[in-house]
């Protein structure tokens, strides 16, 4: 490290601005939906919102001595930091159950959830794992090992249980795939096994991951849409289904992505490119066509469960409950919203949405700020995340980009699994939203890791690839 | 490959799922508006403010039908928690199986409504909903309960209004409420299942103005149902306004007096203020205290009670009661007779015992004095003018005229047909015409001599109490009379428009004197058959009438009104098959009455412990 150097030159502002953005959002929402007329300073620390203005400042202090770190420390002690968050998942599972999950270490309120952690030091740890592989000669080996690395806190975590946080950790396979870890070796081991066949490269084993992806991401869509008709004005008398509006809008996706990949590849490859559009598009509807009647085909307790996990149920009272009434308050808010404080259905006083200053914040701040405060809250987002890739393209060392891919990534799920689950386009599974929720661990952890982010990112300069 | 491409997979898939969420929440907030509707299911409730009902004062402002708070302890099944029957039949004071026999009857019996379409009755019992488990708690009984309600989750207590009798009087004049029915809630959209409507008296009659305006409140509840703030801060509500103030002609203690004159007998007074036609009192005995009809529960043990009785209690004497009316008829028979010309002030008739029967007194040779006897021969004479005037050479085609002719001016008198006061039940008499008799006896088939008994007021014709004291008020007014009616002000605009406007008879006003000193005798000359009626300071004029009934002793009539110059008081009163005349009994309850409203005081001590004494109920 270059002597004399201030310590703020290199810091990313704009990362930091949008942190702080939300901080206030978030402060701005809890103190609005858990709102208490006998409480009404929002420093009140009995209240939530003056909670949370603690965790505030603790995650600040923390983001400030994670800061003072020399980014050195974070490469060299990434397995003993690993290795901590692990102990925390194994000592967590000997803790009483609160609400049926061994989740919370410590005292009453004032608990920590290991989990939240834990994404620090498998992100630390497979970034370290990444910059000392040779992208190009991979073998069984590699995958199994970055894989195992976040597979073992998946497993503790698994057994809290904590269906959220598992979910979370697959981000870390979006991080790989970036990174050109490839599943090829495993692949290719299977179908070589075949006689006579001996490849030494398959797209779908280089490309698994978003392949994979794809098909999970489409048959849950076509799961949640199978029952659903829309009419069109006109033909009025022919509901067209949930798999025909899939494969309409398969097509129509298919028609785009022609059009954009044939404008951007060169004239000899337009032909090669309808082609694989074709086939994508053939594979993708193919493959919603027998999720939807392959879903219909199952014997009707099976059914059942997989709407009941799917949220699909139509027990607006019952079962889907939470999900019924999230989507109730969200869609109520209109264009412009009720206005501050004024969220009828979501505020914590009513009650109708549980968990609407944790899970499901966004609830009060769409039903308060209307569909404008939703695109402006979806922006911002995408802003950081944005920004967050940015930074981790700009990176000289491996291991910094890798781990600012996993930050991208985990900050992605956490936003597009939370919002999914407030607009029916997600499982309700308890994630919260990053700087917005209410909650201590969260808000640290989320903190610490953005602040080992802007640490790396400010010193990126000293490192010689 | 190029690894490094990887990173537009990335940004376009996180881009696209931002684009994605986008759209869904456009169609979600700003194109689909079923679930801003499902927001409002959720967490908006209209909730309706039932205003409380107009109180209602005496002549003299005293509140005789008031509110009271009641409770009702409601409870709501789902919110029910860890319930201890054993702890909470304790804490209201029953046992645990009268508890869980009350929750049966809730679930079983409470929504129950009658599907028109399947005509089938069923439950609409729900559990989240909150129901009545002990109804119409005084504040009194609840505060035993509320501080430990907390205890039993799921239960609350809700304050209701009910109606209060500060008097225990004057029962078939203000009526009382019950919940209203399918019928009435279908008819009425101000109606909602529990509410209470008008059943009887001035509380049905009255009972747009009594109701008041509803308020709506909107507001957003939990999911507990509690309510929490209103509505867009309230800008949708509107605001309950209690019904009107009704003031009342009655003198609610003239009233209470004259129930307590007429108990241990049947009968009814009738007391109207001649010049503006407001009842004073409209006693009706035997009678009910109306606190016995407050509330459902109330009503569920007493009003069967009250039904069965066989004094009638419920039944309001001087308004539906048809009564012969005895000699108290004589003095319209005669006024009809000056205004034909068919006698004069100075006609004398002989006391001819042959035709009908009367009392030993000596021949009338005056109108006067024939009133003083009540000499029914010399009414006979009269009325037998009246009808037969020789119009038409046959007796039976010149009865027919003249009988038409005389129920005409009885109309006038506003006899024989039902009169417009305020108040529901009200039936008309009876004044025969020649339809009637034809009916009876065959088209010109009857004259004179086949109808006489109406002379003296017996036979087919009928009046209701009510009706014969107007005829006190007509004559105290000498010939015009306002619809007797109860409310004197409705808030602060007044009566009803018709009870400002005269109703004149077809009797001129000059006629009118005699007939008053005529009733001054009765009560002041000696022979005079209402002597009992007399007061020191207050000349009263009165009739006395002895009604003949079939079924039992005389009933016992006196029409009087005071003072004679300046009349504040007409009054009939009427006692059933009292052991005597109307002289005996209904004369010396008049003049009680009289003097209680004109002196506010009684000096004729005796005389009322002589009538509080008599017991004529068997």
């Amino acid at each position: 490290m270059r002597q004399g150097q201030s310590l703020l030159a290199n810091f990313d502002w704009v990362l930091f601005g949008i942190y702080l953005i939300f901080l206030c959002m978030g402060l701005a929402t809890i103190y609005s939906t858990a709102y208490s007329e006998d409480h009404p300073n929002i420093y009140d620390f009995s209240q939530k919102y003056g909670k949370q203005l603690i965790w505030i400042s603790v995650s600040l202090f923390l983001g400030l001595m994670v800061f003072l770190i020399e980014s050195d420390v974070y490469r060299k002690f990434c397995i003993p930091i690993y290795l901590f968050t692990l102990i925390l998942l194994v000592i967590v599972l000997f803790m009483p159950a609160v609400n049926g999950a061994r989740a919370w270490l410590g005292i009453g309120s004032m608990g920590i959830q290991p989990a939240e952690f834990s994404k620090i030091g498998a992100a630390l740890l497979l970034a370290h794992f990444i910059s000392n592989v040779n992208v190009k000669q991979q073998t069984i080996n590699t995958v199994l090992v970055a894989n195992s690395i976040i597979l073992v806190p998946m497993v503790l975590i698994l057994l809290q249980p904590d269906a959220g946080t598992f979910v979370v950790f697959t981000s870390f396979l979006f991080v790989m795939y970036r990174e050109g870890i490839t599943y090829d070796p495993l692949v290719l081991k299977l179908i070589n096994t075949i006689p006579g066949v001996k490849f030494k490269y398959t797209w779908v084993g280089s490309h698994f991951i978003p392949i994979l992806f794809i098909f999970v991401f489409l048959s849950l869509i076509t799961l949640l849409m199978s029952n659903e008709t829309i009419t069109f004005q006109f033909a009025p008398n022919s509901p067209v289904n949930g798999i025909w509006i899939i494969i309409f809008s398969l097509a129509l996706f298919g028609l785009l992505v022609y059009f954009i990949l044939r404008f951007l590849s060169a004239k000899r490859d337009r032909n090669r490119v309808l082609i694989i559009v074709l086939i994508g598009f053939m594979l993708t509807a193919g493959w919603s066509a027998v999720v939807n009647y392959g879903f219909k085909g199952l014997a009707e307790h099976q059914k059942d469960r997989i709407e009941l996990f799917l949220g699909l149920k139509e027990d607006p009272d019952g079962e889907d409950y939470n999900r019924n009434r999230a989507m109730a308050a969200v869609g109520s808010g209109g264009m412009l919203g009720k206005g501050y404080k004024n969220a009828s259905v979501s505020s914590v006083e009513s009650n109708h949405v549980p968990e609407s200053e944790t899970d499901f914040i966004f609830c009060p701040f769409a039903e308060e700020w209307g569909f404008v405060g939703s695109i402006v809250l979806i922006a911002l987002y995408l802003l950081l995340l944005i920004r967050i890739i940015i930074i981790a393209e700009r990176q000289r060392s491996t291991f910094n980009r890798v781990y600012a891919y996993a930050v991208a990534m985990i900050f992605f799920y956490h936003f597009a699994i939370n919002i999914g689950m407030n607009i029916g386009f997600a499982p309700v599974i308890g994630i919260p939203l990053p700087f917005f929720s209410y909650g201590g661990s969260s808000l640290m952890s989320f903190s610490i890791m953005l602040f080992i982010l802007l640490k790396l990112d400010s010193q990126r300069r000293d490192i010689l690839q | 490959m190029n690894v490094d491409a990887r990173k537009y997979v990335l940004i376009s898939f996180i881009v696209l799922v931002g684009i994605i969420y986008s759209f869904r929440l456009f169609y979600m907030q700003v194109v689909d508006e079923s679930w801003a509707l499902r927001a409002q299911q959720i967490a908006e409730k209209r909730r309706e403010i039932t205003p409380p009902r107009g109180v209602i004062y005496d002549r003299n402002g005293k509140k005789i039908v008031t509110n009271k708070t009641y409770y009702n302890l409601m409870v709501v099944e789902s919110n029910m928690k860890n319930f201890d029957t054993v702890a909470f039949a304790k804490l209201i004071g029953w046992t645990p199986a009268q508890v869980i026999n009350r929750f049966k009857e809730i679930r079983e019996g409470e929504g129950i409504y009658r599907n028109k379409r399947t005509g089938k009755t069923t439950s609409n019992y729900q559990k989240f909903k909150p129901y009545p488990f002990l109804k119409e708690l005084t504040l009194e009984e609840v505060m035993k309960i509320a501080p430990r309600l907390e205890e039993f989750p799921g239960f609350y207590e809700d304050a209701t209004s009910m109606r209060s009798y500060p008097y225990a009087n004057a029962a078939n004049i203000v009526g009382y409420l019950s919940e209203v029915n399918q019928e009435e809630i279908e008819k009425d959209k101000f109606y909602k299942p529990g509410n209470n409507i008008g059943r009887a008296g001035l509380e049905r009659y009255y009972e747009n103005e009594l109701r008041g305006r509803k308020g709506i409140k909107y507001i957003v509840t939990s999911a507990l149902n509690n309510a929490i703030e209103s509505y867009a801060e309230g800008k949708f509500d509107t605001v309950a306004l209690q019904g009107e103030a009704l003031q009342l002609g009655v003198d609610i203690d003239l009233q209470a007096y004259g129930e307590s004159l007429l108990k241990n007998k049947r009968g009814c007074i009738v007391a109207i203020e001649p010049q503006t036609g407001e009842i004073l009192a409209l006693v009706s005995s035997p009678t009910y205290d109306p606190n016995l009809l407050i509330g459902k529960r109330n009503i569920s043990k007493f009003y069967n009670l009250l039904v069965k009785d066989e004094s009638k209690p419920l039944f309001p004497r001087p308004l539906a009661a048809e009564y012969p009316p005895g000699s108290t008829f004589k003095l319209i028979n005669s006024l009809i007779g000056l205004q034909e010309g068919v006698i004069t002030n100075n006609s004398g008739f002989v006391c001819d015992k042959s035709v009908v029967g009367c009392h030993n007194h000596t021949s009338a040779g005056n109108l006067a004095d024939a009133i003083k006897h009540s000499c029914n021969p010399y009414f006979y004479a009269v009325t037998r003018r009246i009808i037969q005037q020789n119009e038409k050479k046959k007796l039976t085609e010149d009865a027919e005229i003249g009988l038409n002719l005389w129920a005409k001016y009885m109309h006038s008198f506003g006899l024989g047909k039902k009169l417009d006061t305020d108040i529901t039940g009200i039936r008309s008499g009876l004044i025969p015409d020649a339809l009637y008799y034809d009916k009876w006896y065959g088209h010109h088939n009857w004259a004179f001599s086949t109808i006489r008994s109406i002379s003296i007021g017996q036979g087919e014709v009928m009046l209701t109490p009510l009706q014969i004291a107007n005829i006190g008020a007509i004559i105290a007014n000498k010939g015009w009379y306002i619809t007797p009616h109860f409310v004197k002000s409705i808030g602060k605009k007044g009566p009803l428009e018709r009870f400002t406007k005269k109703n004149y008879t077809l009797v001129d006003t000059k006629h009118y004197d005699v007939i008053r000193e005529g009733m001054r005798r009765v009560v002041y000359e000696s022979g005079g058959t209402g002597k009992r009626a007399l007061l020191k300071d207050i000349v009263i004029c009165g009739k006395t009438g002895t009604v003949q009934n079939p079924h039992g002793d005389d009933h016992s009539v006196f029409l009087a009104f005071a003072p004679m110059d300046k009349p504040k008081i007409a009054i009939a009163v009427f006692i059933e098959n009292a052991k005597g005349g109307g002289g005996l009994w209904a004369a010396p309850t008049a003049s009680l009455m009289i003097e209680k409203y004109i002196n506010g005081k009684v000096s004729e001590t005796e005389r009322e412990e002589t009538i509080l004494k008599a017991n004529f109920s068997y």
